[in-house]
């Protein structure tokens, strides 16, 4: 089996590279000791436990093997994320229903099925419902239009 | 009466105009997202925490709470019409339901469905209110040993009932419980794990993290699967079952309910356990077993009541101890934590009102819930037929809402971006996200409880085994592993957790 598909070899490098930034941040925190711990001591405990796990689940896969990971398909995830950061960068500026229009416009994108006049109906009811309620019924701090 | 009182305080609580409408949204809401195959009730919780900022708590909680029973009734509904489960936990379900559908007995299955639901649910909200007082008095003489050996053995537990590897499962415990640390340190006020970022001051925002894993991880990955035509069993006819039905299943009803209920309190349990056991008992003990996979009803039966009972019952550590024993509980508490009000044993004393009105809603729900799902069965169907690429922008649309108006925090709608690609690569990489999402609400209470005990006892760690109870627990989370890496068991356990 091909070792650069294997889940457990890459599952086990995330610990890793989690493990380490967490040692390398809790460093800097003063550890204290057992009676009395700084806020250091449990981060740094937790690191250097998830670094051993991460060790040992790379070991295995070298050793034993693991399945193979799925084919990636980065378009979807990647269309999603976008669409949630588009949402973060144009909320306070553009208020409620011009950034919800974009969002579900992008995020559109993420699947082949998605057909143009369905999501521009979608948008437009998604926007409206949401004003309805989260402004309206339950009052949540949004700004509905662009203020200029 | 003690327990009549109580649950008169209950009732007084949940029979209010007001707690009466959060119930039925909330079992309403539940009984579609169960009906849904693409949304389950983790991910409903989570976007209906902010709105549950705005409500009161007592109500909030209700609400919250139908979802997830709620949402074992809708499952049931798929999994027999359409033999795709609605929710993980009625996957066995489709076994003799959809068999039972294809043979014209599509009602009856729903009927029985419903009807086991509805018996475990009231048996489980009894259970509930005579279990939970004592048990919450037991966790009030807890020091902090005790307790961070509960957390241990509780951690240990959800790691045990995850799918797949355990050392996958350890290692996100441990990473969510170091998730969990980022921020202002209470004790020392130093800021841990911010970067720098402001943002971060108050930790990594729990609804950002829940949703981005069970919203847009998850629908992510469920757009990589092609969408499939719907294939709905055409006619469901008459609803209600026979009384032979009647008498073959409530044996099976039964043993779900009492099974379901066992299993719904211990940590790591729930829904989902229950009700793959209660299928695996119900095929050894039934008489005569052999119309198992071909439409036998006490195949229904059983797991439904199972589940319904687990998810009822997985209420009482939650409420008694703190302590989440499913994604679904560590929502919850996140819930009784955005009203400021920490989980544990007091809330029973502190706010009596708060957790009998809950328990007295269930009993409400779900009556609620078998007006709701027999008659308008039909209704629930035609959701069945929203096409998943109407539903996942509007998925994606409510996370993001909702992430931001938690704290009206640009930065946590960009903390949702960041971990939906890390839920993503978890998904990818068979790294089950409920033992991170559980190590994460519980990261900041094990660490005080540990830098507690050890401060009383000079930084000996001697003192988590020389107290009897906080001993129990570790040599419990012990066993728990050990079993777990037998071979025989592990063989076991990997086909009972296949899917």
């Amino acid at each position: 089996m091909n070792v650069r598909a294997s889940k457990d070899l890459w599952a086990g490098i995330m610990f890793l590279g989690f493990a380490v930034v967490a040692v390398l941040a809790a460093r800097g925190y003063s550890m204290g000791t057992a009676g009395r711990m700084g806020p250091g001591y449990f981060p740094m405990a937790l690191g250097v436990v998830l670094g051993l796990l991460g060790l040992l689940i790379v070991a295995r896969a070298l050793i034993a093997g693991s399945g193979a990971i799925s084919a990636l398909q980065l378009r979807p995830l990647l269309v999603l994320a976008g669409a949630v950061a588009l949402f973060g960068l144009l909320i306070e500026r553009l208020g409620l229903v011009v950034t919800l229009l974009a969002v579900i416009a992008v995020s559109a994108f993420a699947s082949r099925e998605s057909r143009p006049l369905e999501t521009a109906a979608l948008a437009a009811a998604l926007a409206a419902f949401s004003v309805g309620i989260f402004v309206y019924a339950l009052r949540l701090p949004l700004t509905i239009w662009p203020s200029f | 009466m003690d327990l009549l009182s109580n649950i008169a305080t209950g009732f007084a609580v949940a029979l209010t105009a007001q707690n009466i409408l959060y119930c039925f949204i909330g079992v309403f809401l539940g009984t579609v997202v169960g009906v849904l195959p693409g949304i389950g009730p983790v991910t409903t919780v989570a976007m209906l925490l902010p709105i549950s900022f705005t409500l009161e708590p007592v109500s909030a909680m209700i609400m919250l709470a139908g979802i997830y029973y709620g949402a074992q009734y809708g499952g049931s509904t798929t999994a027999i019409l359409v033999n795709i489960p609605g929710e993980a936990s009625s996957v066995v379900t489709t076994i003799d339901g959809h068999q039972m559908a294809r043979r014209g007995r599509a009602g009856p299955a729903l009927g029985i469905a419903a009807i086991g639901s509805f018996f475990a649910g009231c048996v489980a909200t009894l259970l509930i209110s005579l279990a939970a007082p004592p048990l919450a008095a037991i966790a009030l003489e807890f020091g902090p040993a005790e307790y961070f050996s509960l957390m241990v053995c509780g951690l240990v537990a959800a790691v045990v009932l995850a799918h797949g590897s355990v050392i996958k499962a350890i290692a996100m415990v441990v990473l969510g419980l170091l998730l969990g640390l980022a921020g202002t340190d209470v004790n020392s006020g130093i800021r841990r794990f911010t970067f720098g970022f402001q943002g971060l001051a108050d930790g990594i925002e729990f609804v950002a993290l829940s949703m981005a894993i069970y919203g847009i991880a998850e629908v992510a990955h469920n757009l990589e699967r092609k969408e499939n035509e719907v294939q709905i069993a055409g006619h469901i006819g008459r609803v209600w079952p026979s009384l032979s039905d009647m008498r073959r299943s409530f044996p099976a009803i039964l043993r779900g309910t009492g099974l379901g209920s066992i299993l719904g309190v211990l940590p790591g349990g729930g829904a989902l356990l229950a009700a793959f056991a209660a299928y695996t008992l119900e095929k050894k003990v039934a008489r005569p077993p052999r119309e198992f996979g071909h439409g036998d009803i006490r195949g229904v039966a059983a797991p439904e009541s199972a589940n319904n009972a687990g998810a009822q019952t997985s209420f009482v550590p939650m409420l008694t101890l703190g302590i989440p024993s499913n994604p679904t509980m560590a929502m919850m508490i996140g819930a009784l934590m955005i009203h400021g009000i920490s989980p544990g044993p007091r809330v029973m004393t502190d706010r009596p009102q708060l957790f009998w009105g809950v328990i007295a809603s269930m009993w409400i729900g779900n009556l609620i819930l078998v007006v709701l799902n027999l008659p308008l069965v039909g209704l629930w169907v035609r959701f069945l037929r929203i096409p998943y690429r109407l539903l996942y922008p509007a998925i994606l649309g409510f996370c993001c809402i909702g992430t931001y108006v938690i704290n009206s925090s640009i930065f946590d709608v960009f903390v949702l971006a960041f971990f939906s690609m890390f839920g993503y690569l978890c998904l990818k990489l068979d790294c089950e996200p409920a033992p991170l999402i559980l190590g994460f609400v519980l990261g900041p209470m094990m660490e005080e409880n540990l830098r507690r005990a050890l401060l009383i006892s000079r930084g000996d760690p001697i003192v988590f085994v020389t107290e009897p109870i906080s001993l129990g627990f570790l040599i419990a989370s012990v066993l728990l592993l050990a079993v777990v890496a037998a071979p025989a068991i592990r063989a076991k356990r990997e086909e009972a957790l296949q899917e």
